[in-house]
Order: C-alpha cells, then sequence, then structure tokens
C-alpha cells in the first residue's frame, strides 16, 4: 500500500493545525519553499511514525534531506519496503 | 486507572530515579522504570503504590540502537508517553589526566548521548499530542567546580544546554522541558564521598545540611504537573543552598 495518502492527508493536517498555506501537493513541490517550517516538518515524522511505525530518518541512511514532496514519499516508500535477508 | 498518564523514569529503579518514580506515582501519574535491573526496593515501592502505579522496564540505555525500540514498547505496553524523566547516569570520578578514554566515553554516552537520542524519540509523540513534559537531571556540578568531576560536570552541563534550546523547538508544541539540578544528594552515587567532605559541604550549605532525594523528587513531580505549564527551559535547583 502506498504511504502517499498518508502523508499527504498528515502534512494537510498539519498545515490546518498551524494556520499555514501551502500550494497544491504536487510531486515536484520544494518544501523549503513553503510555509511547512522545520516545526512543521518534525510534526510529520512523529506522526507518521505513530500511525505508520516507520521512520525513515533513524531507519536508512539519509545522506540528504528530501527537497521535494516527491523525493519525501519516494523516502517513505523505500523505509516501509521489507530488508531482504 | 486509565486516566494515569505515563511518565517514563530512566534511572528509576534506585537512588534518585526510585524516588522520582515513587512521588509521580503517588501524584497520580503512572511512572515507568527504566534501568538495566529491576530492584528490592523497587519492586516493594511498587507493590505498595497498587496496580497500575509504577512498573519496570528493562533497557542498557548505553546501548543508544535500543532506544527507538524502547520508546516503541513503552508506547505499546503502557500508551503514550505524557512525560520523560532522564534521570539516569554514572557518577565515575577522576582526574581527567589519568581517567582511561574508555571511561570518559561511556560517561558522555550514558550522560549526555542516551539521553539526547531517548528524548528524540518520546518527544514526538508528546509533539503529535501536544502536551508533554521533559525533565532532564542535572546537577549543581554543571555550574559549580568540584575537584576530579570535570567529565562528569561536562555532562551535567550538557544537559542544561539540552534543556533551554530544545524548550525553544517544542514550546509551540505545548511541551515543557526544564532541568532539575540537584546538590549532593544521599545516594549509592555519594557513597564514595568521604564524611568529612559531606560534611563540610552540609556546613557551607545555606541550611546548613544536604538535600534527599525527596526533595529533588518533588521538584520534579512539579515540574511535570499542571500547575508548571508555564515553566519552561529553567533550571530548578535543589541544594539547600550550597551555591547560594
Amino acid at each position: 500500500m502506498s504511504l502517499r495518502p498518508t502523508l499527504i492527508a498528515e502534512i494537510e493536517s498539519i498545515t490546518r493545525d498551524n494556520d499555514k498555506r501551502m500550494p497544491p501537493l504536487t510531486d515536484d513541490l520544494v518544501l523549503l519553499d513553503t510555509e511547512f517550517d522545520s516545526l512543521c516538518f518534525a510534526l510529520l515524522v512523529a506522526r507518521m511514525e505513530d500511525q505508520t511505525g516507520i521512520d525513515p530518518f533513524s531507519d536508512l541512511e539519509v545522506a540528504d534531506l528530501p527537497v521535494t514532496l516527491g523525493d519525501l514519499v519516494a523516502l517513505y516508500e523505500r523505509a516501509a519496503r521489507p530488508v531482504a535477508a | 486507572m486509565n486516566a494515569r498518564r505515563t511518565i517514563v523514569v530512566t534511572g528509576g529503579t534506585r537512588g534518585l530515579g526510585l524516588a522520582i518514580a515513587t512521588t509521580l506515582a503517588a501524584e497520580g501519574f503512572r511512572a515507568v522504570a527504566v534501568a538495566r535491573r529491576p530492584s528490592e526496593a523497587f519492586e516493594a515501592a511498587a507493590a505498595a503504590a497498587g496496580p497500575e502505579a509504577m512498573h519496570f522496564v528493562a533497557c542498557d540505555l548505553g546501548e543508544t540502537e535500543a532506544l527507538q525500540p524502547l520508546v516503541r514498547t513503552i508506547r505499546a505496553e503502557h500508551g503514550p508517553i505524557y512525560g520523560l524523566v532522564n534521570n539516569a547516569a554514572i557518577g565515575t570520578p577522576g582526574l581527567l589526566a589519568t581517567m582511561p578514554e574508555r571511561e570518559v566515553a561511556d560517561l558522555v554516552r550514558l550522560n549526555t548521548l542516551a539521553p539526547i537520542l531517548l528524548t528524540k524519540y518520546a518527544v514526538r509523540g508528546m509533539m503529535a499530542a501536544g502536551a508533554g513534559r521533559v525533565v532532564n537531571v542535572s546537577s549543581i556540578i554543571a555550574f559549580t567546580g568540584y575537584n576530579a568531576l570535570s567529565v562528569y560536570a561536562a555532562t551535567k552541563a550538557s544537559m542544561i544546554g539540552f534543556t533551554r534550546s530544545l524548550s525553544r523547538e517544542v514550546g509551540r508544541l505545548g511541551v515543557t522541558v526544564n532541568a532539575v539540578a540537584p546538590g549532593f544528594v544521599e545516594t549509592a552515587m555519594t557513597e564514595g564521598m568521604d564524611e568529612l567532605d559531606r560534611s563540610r559541604i552540609a556546613k557551607r550549605s545555606a541550611l546548613q545540611r544536604l538535600p534527599e532525594p525527596q526533595d529533588v523528587a518533588d521538584a520534579v513531580a512539579y515540574l511535570v504537573s499542571d500547575k508548571a505549564r508555564n515553566v519552561t527551559g529553567t533550571v530548578l535547583t535543589v541544594d539547600a543552598g550550597s551555591t547560594a
């Protein structure tokens, strides 16, 4: 199952709760250029771990933070894949 | 008893940590003590506190890769974590010039790295819930000098810097972060001090005595309580006036 809908729903919910305004959530959206600040981002990671048990920032060696929304979705989907033995 | 909010107390099976866990249980919290092993004193306190009040979870906090799974286990078994008391620490004394590098590293890992990482994972749930409490146990040694405790002092000072900046990070989400700085308290950790040292410190204190574990536990209980909702990023010194 794709994590995209969960991520999008959480981003929308955090945006709403923190009185932020976001452009349409497309894959090429550069997150740093939006009002979704570092605290919102931390909250997103917390809520995603809550809901899915997945924390790509601890589970994977993340060299670069995701730049676009598409990168973020890809990162979560990579972390959700079962690890090959 | 479902209304009990869960507070994790590291090193909660003996000394200061046991006093903190017991006090929080008496204040209506579900105290989850994390340590390598339980103690008879903890078992007795838990039995006296009644069902649901005090629990033990085994973990060697120095094994930092175990910290995220630890938080997940506690959440699964005891519900959302409302508060975290970073109390576990070692107080290895030694002159810096002759202290083995391994002992220095152990002090930093257990007293600084472990609480920072544990907080990282525990505070997420508090952020998501929009409420929570973190209390870091520092020491007056963080801001006053004591011979042969320089590494310990560095780790305890690190808890104060961590407290202040983290309080700014998570304050907007309703999470408070504070430190307590006990003076020399009568516990197993200070057993190594000789009687002369102890009485000298007591004599120098404004109140002419040493604080007890209960005094520190009461300070922690205040900081995690709803009464302290507007207290964050601060250090509460409990030293009977030793540094006054």
